[in-house]
């Protein structure tokens, strides 16, 4: 295997563990599981032969995801049929708020959604809030990471994922509400 | 008079919930969500909802298949070099 950029540590050390979050994120800004072996396929060739790159002792799986990110916006971006650009800033916040806050003031009705009713929500994000959403509440990254790794400032990173939370949060009640999971309260006739 | 009132805990809340504040904020923010019940809803279902996300759509792991394959890849790769 490579030569150890951090003594000790080989790529398969650090890369492979870093293999289901790759793969889950790859599916995420795909959309499609073919494409998405692809992309992790091509991601690791790209960080195995660029591991001499890698500083010992730093985030490795922000680094592959990284490198995962750069092949899809240069090679796979473009395959694929991507939404008109919106001007995000434009994009509200939903003001269901305080209507689901009515019904159901803690958020009991998430836990009854099932897994694949969520990943189609947020497949439905526009890209750029989909992706601030994955990197930081799905993979659990940190503020500074995913503002590393998108290349953004972290006060973007918050607007965003307040926004991408929001949409989410509210495309859920929808889906709960369609569900019967929650009773609405009477609905304007 | 100390500690944050509802506009700052809720100013808070997102930053609280991914353990971004600073030690001192951290606390005055959990004492007002434990004096404060509206305040603790909204806590709570932030909460539940970050919960739900991180169980449902973290589940996913790299299919067998891929994984054998990029180890074959790799190998290729260190025989090549």
């Amino acid at each position: 295997m490579a030569e150890a950029a951090a003594p000790g540590r080989t790529f398969d050390d650090e890369a492979l563990p870093h293999l289901d979050a790759l793969y889950r994120v790859a599916l995420r800004l795909t959309g499609d599981a073919s494409q998405a072996e692809d992309l992790v396929q091509d991601t690791m060739l790209k960080a195995y032969r660029s591991w001499r790159q890698y500083r010992p002792g730093t985030n490795a799986k922000g680094w592959l995801l990284t490198i995962l990110r750069n092949t899809f916006i240069n090679d796979y971006r473009r395959r694929k049929h991507e939404p008109v650009a919106m001007d995000l800033e434009a994009v509200e916040p939903y003001a269901l708020d305080r209507d689901i806050h009515e019904v159901d003031p803690e958020g009991s009705f998430f836990a009854q959604i099932v897994d694949a009713k969520v990943l189609e929500a947020i497949d439905q994000l526009p890209v750029e809030f989909r992706e601030v959403l994955v990197w930081s509440d799905v993979e659990g990254m940190s503020y500074a990471e995913v503002a590393e790794t998108l290349k953004i400032p972290v006060g973007t990173v918050k607007s965003r994922l307040f926004r991408a939370r929001r949409q989410l949060q509210a495309q859920l009640y929808a889906h709960a509400v369609e569900m019967g999971y929650i009773q609405p309260r009477e609905s304007p006739t | 008079m100390s500690g944050v009132d509802c506009v700052q805990a809720l100013e808070h809340l997102a930053d609280y919930l991914k353990r971004e504040l600073t030690p001192e904020l951290m606390v005055e923010v959990r004492q007002h969500f434990e004096r404060c019940h509206e305040c603790f809803e909204h806590a709570q279902f932030e909460q539940n909802f970050l919960m739900m996300l991180e169980r449902r759509a973290a589940r996913e792991t790299c299919p067998e298949k891929l994984r054998s394959k990029i180890l074959g890849m790799l190998r290729g790769e260190a025989e090549g070099a």
